[in-house]
């Protein structure tokens, strides 16, 4: 049971990052892969707003299941390698760092906001 | 809409994978570590760089199924919300280094992978593709050319 609530929730959540990243770069007149990096941040935002809130079956379809598909590691360091295969060192460098940082900081910050009005 | 389905049914799949291997007690480094999700994310950057040079520069199959396997399968399967609630688990616990460290070793290992899967597959369509290369020039440039002749 705990599978398929986890699975429903990743299902859509796979499918929004592919919608909204499709959205986002074709506006964005930029290398810098913002698409991603947006995604990444609010999803790391929303999953501190979630966890606050419990670890119960919410948790499973929200955060384990939505929340983990929507935000993705694999297209993040794909983008990284080849910002730096493509000579961008300091946009490559800018990305992963300023991903990683603010993704902590979202994440932080989602759960001392939840914290305040969830619990 | 097919698309849709199988970028849908990748992240379903992709999504439990993640679900189940996150239980699963490798011993060792747990204490210091989040080592689950490190492996999860490490193995899928490699996997998605092989895929995505494989259809790029060896064999251009279905791009619906591509989207499915990568957008959705791979894309599900690993994930960077839980990589920030890990390492503010570590950060809250007083852990700083070790939180700096899974960071720090997470971005490496995973341009690592990203730099092994695309080399991988530029091997092996070396190896075992060389005469099956599919011509990268579209359909219609052909028939211009031809045309100019």
């Amino acid at each position: 049971m705990n599978l398929l609530i986890v699975g429903i929730g990743g299902t859509f959540g796979g499918i929004v990052r592919y919608q909204l990243g499709k959205m986002i770069s074709q506006r964005a007149a930029t290398t810098f892969p913002i698409g991603t990096f947006l995604i990444n941040i609010t999803g790391a935002f929303c999953l501190g707003l979630v966890a606050s809130a419990g670890s119960g079956t919410v948790y499973l379809l929200l955060g384990d299941g939505f929340l983990g598909a929507y935000t993705t590691f694999s297209t993040f360091m794909y983008e990284g390698f080849h910002l730096f295969q493509g000579n961008e060192k300091l946009n490559a460098l800018t990305y992963i760092f300023s991903s990683l940082v603010l993704g902590v900081i979202g994440y932080a910050a989602g759960f001392a906001l939840g914290g305040l009005f969830l619990k | 809409m097919k698309k849709y389905i199988l970028i849908g049914s990748g992240s379903f799949l992709g999504t439990i994978c993640r679900y189940l291997l996150k239980t699963v007690h490798f011993g060792g480094f747990h204490e210091w570590i989040p080592l689950n999700t490190l492996m999860i994310n490490v193995s899928g950057s490699l996997v998605l760089a092989l895929i995505l040079t494989v259809a790029l520069e060896i064999w251009s199959f279905d791009p619906d199924l591509k989207l499915g396997i990568t957008a959705g399968f791979v894309g599900a399967f690993t994930t960077f919300s839980t990589l920030c609630k890990e390492t503010v688990g570590l950060m809250r616990a007083g852990n700083y280094s070790s939180a700096i460290s899974y960071l720090a070793i997470s971005a490496i290992l995973g341009l690592g992978a990203a730099y092994l899967g695309t080399v991988l597959a530029k091997k092996l369509g070396a190896k075992y593709f060389r005469k099956k290369k599919p011509n990268h020039k579209p359909d219609f440039l052909m028939g211009a050319e031809s045309e100019v002749k």
